[in-house]
């Protein structure tokens, strides 16, 4: 994998100042955007388009909190696996959200609770990755910390989706 | 024809921008440094997008067109763009309309034929002799045209962008960019208040198309955060909706072409006239039977009011999409001529609560915008230092197991983008592997737009799962996408540009080009000399840029490779040697690859200069994203 914090030059961090890398990502645009060599060669108007998308790539994995949190773990060599599953008590309580999440569809107002609460976790794990992350030695605990908490946003984020489809 | 031109033989190329519209196209180009529209002998901007065609062959386009619809029906191709890149038989096509269709050919694709005098013409035609009348009134006032920005809704699949390119290069023209008409919209009002900074929603409610955006403008560039809307819902939709009703009040069938060619007429004309009047008067003939009767504007909006409606949905997305409120939009930019419609804006106002912003005509406002970026991508000194950033609009896929469709490329992805992912076989000794792609939001392949099948072949047997099948989606600044699929034991590599499914082959185009009388009469050979000699001028104009600004990025040895290899292409050009131009070409390409290169590293450091790592760390110390993530962290750490 293609190092996407490298890509935007910004720090290999979870908590990161978002305005700042969006600006970043303006600048390289402004550098890189095939309309900025349409007059080019060929090989200039090739490369450009090239490293455009790998700054857009990049810059969709870091800006998302959890495939930077994925991207970070993977740089670290511990990347999330397909069987990785979160704990049984977490399970439960995703279940339980997502049954009284069924019961609101479609009621913006029963849903912003549901909404408030799984906010809440998700910025504990975050709070996770952070302070797992974000130091000049990675340790292996952290890493184990930090996969963990992965895993837990991971449910977070689906159920921050099927809430999206729920409350058109 | 013009007896006598007079134009400085050393102008430039003159870029243009062009709105190839459902209800009415457009050509402009910057005067000055603003956008101007060309104007016809009455005066108009707007060139009706209506083509008819003669039964001893040729075709009529425009207001003279439309003027005949009334009387051929079947043989005046009015709205073609809600055809272009659809299937002979999507709903689409079977809606309330006066056309005769062709039956599909075996083989041929699934592509509407419209059936014209017994000839068979399909979209792209139709469209690109809509292009040629522009591309005519643009070259009588230029000296030469130098390619063109066209525009597309932005909520286009993939399939209908790319007839609208096949419809350009059947027109003759050089398509500099495929560009979305809210965010050239939003362009034309960026450029010309010199706003710098804000957030904007543009509603574009055209002929045909509804287009909803919401984009950020930052220092000069152009974000676009979100975008949806309907390729099917437009004023046409609201002139159908009173033309059903008239015919009903005629008690008239719905069946009958002249019947509701004429009702469509007049509830157009009707419609038009209720944008300033509290009534209008309906006085026609419909299948032998006299109507005449007076439609109030309460009337008309309870009419129309389900198609302004349908608006609805898709705004509200597109503002979560880009996790905006409406209240934080700074302005709603009104695109299109059904905009001007009262109830519209009403509606508008209402759903987002924020300033409209009309002071540019919504009808010319969008071939302002493709005239501006044209100017950006090929001018030699730009009027602006503008940058767009604009999105797909709906997700970009493959069909996997048990038909569910997975997304490669979301929604709202930047372009231009590339993203792989890897699958692999589910049975053994699988030898080949058949990608379906598909475009649209839905969980199950069969629900969404099917844009192109094909099949990964020549892999060596391995047990299930054995395979490592990496497949590349790729979409360009046009919003066009490439797929790419590999075997990553065997190196099997197979592309595809993705067409088929609806469109037209690169063959078909190639041959309709062949077939086209403008092509018939001029040497073939004589037409590729023409086009190389073009593209080599321009490589050598590119170089000489590139060799002005950093040449010093090249030592003597590599300097000294390009001075031959540009000496060797202008000998080229001189002996007027076709085939020698193309090769020279390429070498000049090989050539100038490590000065293109360190020319792009010089940009990006150019870019990130005074930004260094270091200034981030500062800032994430003093100013964390989070400030509990910092105060929890510093807890975790002690």
């Amino acid at each position: 994998m293609r190092d996407p914090f490298a890509e935007l030059g910004v720090p290999r961090r979870f908590a990161l100042p978002m305005k700042e890398v969006a600006q970043r990502h303006r600048d390289l645009s402004r550098a890189l955007h095939p309309d900025r060599h349409a007059a080019g060669s060929a090989a200039e108007r090739r490369i450009s388009i090239e490293r455009a998308m790998a700054v857009n790539e990049a810059w969709r994995v870091v800006r998302e909190p959890l495939s930077r949190a994925l991207a970070l773990l993977e740089l670290h060599g511990a990347p999330l696996r397909d069987g990785d599953r979160a704990p049984p008590a977490v399970l439960m309580d995703v279940m339980e959200l997502r049954e009284s999440l069924e019961s609101a569809r479609g009621d913006s107002a029963a849903i912003a609770p549901l909404r408030a609460r799984v906010a809440e976790r998700i910025a504990q794990e975050e709070a996770v990755l952070a302070a797992a992350l974000d130091l000049d030695e990675v340790t292996p605990e952290g890493l184990a910390a930090a996969r963990a908490a992965a895993v837990k946003l991971k449910y977070y984020r689906r159920f921050e989706e099927e809430a999206d489809a729920m409350d058109d | 024809m013009a007896l006598l031109q007079i134009f400085d033989p050393k102008a430039r190329p003159t870029p243009v921008g062009i709105d190839l519209g459902t209800t009415n196209s457009l050509v402009a180009w910057l005067v000055d440094g603003e956008p101007m529209c060309v104007r016809d002998c009455d005066d108009s901007p707007l060139l009706p997008s209506v083509v008819h065609y003669l039964a001893a062959g040729g075709v009529v386009v425009g207001a003279e067109a439309r003027a005949k619809a009334a009387r051929a029906p079947r043989e005046t191709i009015a709205s073609v763009k809600r055809f272009m890149g659809r299937g002979a038989d999507d709903a689409e096509t079977l809606r309330l309309g006066t056309y005769e269709f062709a039956p599909a050919v075996e083989g041929e694709g699934n592509v509407v034929r419209f059936k014209v005098h017994g000839r068979v013409v399909t979209p792209v035609e139709v469209s690109a002799e809509i292009l040629r009348v522009l591309r005519e009134r643009a070259e009588e006032k230029l000296a030469t045209l130098g390619g063109a920005v066209i525009t597309v809704p932005a909520y286009f699949d993939d399939a209908q962008r790319q007839a609208t390119k096949d419809a350009a290069r059947l027109a003759g023209i050089e398509v500099l960019r495929l560009l979305n008409e809210p965010t050239a919209a939003a362009l034309a009002y960026g450029l010309d208040k010199g706003r710098t900074r804000g957030t904007f929603a543009v509603y574009d409610l055209g002929g045909g198309t509804f287009d909803v955006t919401v984009l950020e403008l930052d220092d000069g560039v152009f974000q676009v955060r979100s975008t949806g809307g309907d390729a099917q819902l437009g004023g046409d939709d609201m002139d159908r909706a009173v033309a059903t009703w008239l015919l009903r009040r005629a008690e008239v069938s719905d069946a009958d072409p002249t019947a509701v060619r004429a009702a469509l007429d007049a509830a157009r004309a009707a419609k038009h006239t209720l944008t300033d009047a509290e009534t209008a008067d309906v006085s026609i003939t419909l299948g032998g039977k006299d109507l005449r009767l007076t439609l109030t504007r309460a009337e008309f909006d309870a009419l129309v009011l389900p198609v302004v409606e349908r608006t609805r949905p898709a705004c509200r997305r597109a503002l979560k999409d880009a996790g905006v409120r409406a209240e934080d939009l700074d302005g709603v930019i009104l695109v299109g001529g059904s905009t001007r419609v009262p109830l519209v804006r009403t509606f508008v106002r209402e759903l987002f609560g924020a300033e409209l912003l009309t002071d540019l005509d919504p009808e010319q406002v969008v071939a302002f915008g493709a005239a501006l970026q044209a100017d950006l991508l090929a001018a030699e000194s730009p009027e602006h230092d503008a940058l767009i950033l604009d999105v797909i609009p709906l997700s970009l896929g493959l069909e996997t197991m048990g038909g569910v469709a997975e997304k490669i490329l979301a929604r709202n992805t930047t372009i231009p983008a590339a993203r792989a992912q890897n699958f692999t076989t589910y049975a053994d000794n699988q030898t080949g592997f058949e990608l379906h792609v598909v475009q649209g939001e839905r969980e199950l392949a069969a629900d969404n737009r099917s844009l192109a099948r094909f099949t990964l072949r020549g892999i060596p047997p391995m047990p299930a799962g054995a395979a490592r099948l990496e497949v590349t989606f790729r979409v360009d600044a046009d919003g066009l996408l490439t797929v790419t699929a590999r075997e990553e034991n065997t190196g099997v590599t197979q592309e595809v540009s993705v067409t088929p499914s609806f469109g037209l082959s690169s063959d078909d185009v190639e041959r309709m080009l062949l077939d086209s009388y403008e092509f018939a009469e001029e040497d073939l050979l004589a037409r590729q000399l023409k086009e190389r000699t073009v593209d080599a001028e321009r490589v050598l104009a590119a170089t000489r840029v590139a060799l002005d600004r950093d040449g010093d990025l090249l030592d003597e040895d590599e300097r000294a490779e390009v001075d031959g290899a540009v000496a060797m292409l202008q000998k080229a050009l001189q002996d007027k040697d076709s085939r020698a131009i193309h090769l020279r070409v390429e070498g000049l390409d090989r050539a100038t690859q490590p000065l293109a290169e360190r020319r792009m590293n010089r940009a990006v450091a150019q870019a990130m200069a005074g930004h260094d790592l270091g200034e981030f760390e500062a800032l994430v110390k003093d100013r964390p994203e989070h400030p509990h993530l910092a105060a929890l962290a510093a807890e975790e750490v002690r």
